[in-house]
């Protein structure tokens, strides 16, 4: 393990500076070193003007999500010794608006999220506790999928969001995909109507980008995937 | 729509797999070690089975790799107008590519 990383942050101020720069620092480094901690140690100790979002530091919140030597990862869970290299570039999250340094605008992630509506609606019918086995096959598909954080590494590393702004993205139509396969829902038609669209699922292009990027080992390509079958079976009549 | 062509989409890549085989299977294994004469693939291109598979290449083929080239306009991020011209000539061509093929088919068999 080396002593010192050559860190090189990206830096940008969008209301006073005319473009972006990095900066460069070395940072010492310690035993179970993340990419969170150096984050700080420049902050603490070397600029302290350097913006960066952090909250719960276990990788449940997903607030910390940066772009890190080319891929997009958690900062708090990305230790230092997994990059096996001194050289470090630490970027903010491609495809979303720079707030400032490595902090993002999450507004247009969010409102993809709420165009789904990311809330369960119970069936009106229903009045006592559904019963669903833990361990039958829908559950067991909707629990792994459940697992999203919202940190927006699939939508950044996503490159049919980077070629166009409308396209819902892996994590919108990853929890479309919760709620829709569960059948207590109310709304499920109606969910499925929304991500039925030319800049619905019908914008992937099943290349696992998201899936390479998860922090939670989630696979949203495969809830697209799902979500295209049941749009299918929707035209034959057979989705109810 | 999109629904429809994608569930095409699936359905003509498995018959592709299937055909081509097929279509591989017929013109390389059916003589294997044989000297290919002309009246044995004269006699091959008029029988009906083989006829109606290169039909269902020649359609499903076209269906599946134009639908692809559609695909990849629709990453150019373009407007409404322009995803209907561009499905329209795609159609189009599809349709004059069908026919050309299915003319040239029974034009080469039944004139030679």
């Amino acid at each position: 393990m080396p002593d010192t990383l050559h860190v090189k942050v990206f830096r940008f101020n969008p209301e006073s500076d005319v473009a972006p720069k990095f900066d460069h620092f070395e940072v010492p480094v310690f035993k179970n070193m993340a990419i969170l901690d150096v984050a700080m140690h420049i902050q603490n100790y070397m600029d302290r003007s350097l913006s960066f979002r952090f909250s719960c530091r276990i990788g449940m919140c997903g607030s910390c999500a940066v772009y890190v030597n080319g891929r997009a990862r958690l900062a708090c869970r990305t230790q230092v010794s997994a990059l096996k290299t001194q050289d470090i570039t630490i970027m903010p999250l491609p495809n979303f608006p720079i707030i400032r340094d490595l902090v993002v605008d999450m507004e247009p992630f969010f409102e993809k999220w709420k165009k789904i509506k990311p809330y369960y609606l119970p069936k009106k019918e229903i009045t006592d506790p559904v019963v669903m086995r833990p361990d039958s096959k829908e559950r067991e598909f909707i629990d792994d999928m459940l697992d999203c954080i919202s940190c927006g590494c699939c939508y950044s590393a996503c490159s049919m969001v980077a070629t166009n702004k409308e396209y819902l993205g892996p994590a919108a139509l990853n929890r479309a995909y919760t709620l829709i396969a569960d059948k207590r829902d109310a709304i499920r038609v109606e969910r499925l109507n929304v991500v039925d669209q030319t800049y619905g699922v019908w914008r992937c292009h099943t290349q696992f980008n998201c899936a390479e990027v998860c922090p939670k080992d989630i696979v949203p390509t495969r809830s697209i995937q799902n979500l295209k079958r049941r749009c299918v079976l929707k035209k034959f009549g057979l989705f109810k | 729509m999109h629904a429809w062509t994608w569930f095409l989409q699936r359905i003509s890549a498995v018959i592709l797999v299937i055909a081509l085989g097929l279509h591989i299977g017929f013109l390389h294994f059916s003589n294997a070690g044989q000297p290919l004469h002309y009246s044995d693939i004269m006699a091959r291109l008029n029988t009906p089975v083989l006829i109606s598979l290169d039909i269902l290449l020649l359609i499903f083929g076209l269906y599946h790799a134009l639908y692809g080239l559609y695909a990849v306009f629709l990453d150019f991020d373009s407007g409404k107008k322009e995803r209907v011209v561009v499905l329209g000539l795609l159609v189009a061509m599809g349709l004059g590519f069908v026919g050309f093929g299915i003319f040239g088919l029974f034009y080469t068999t039944h004139s030679l």
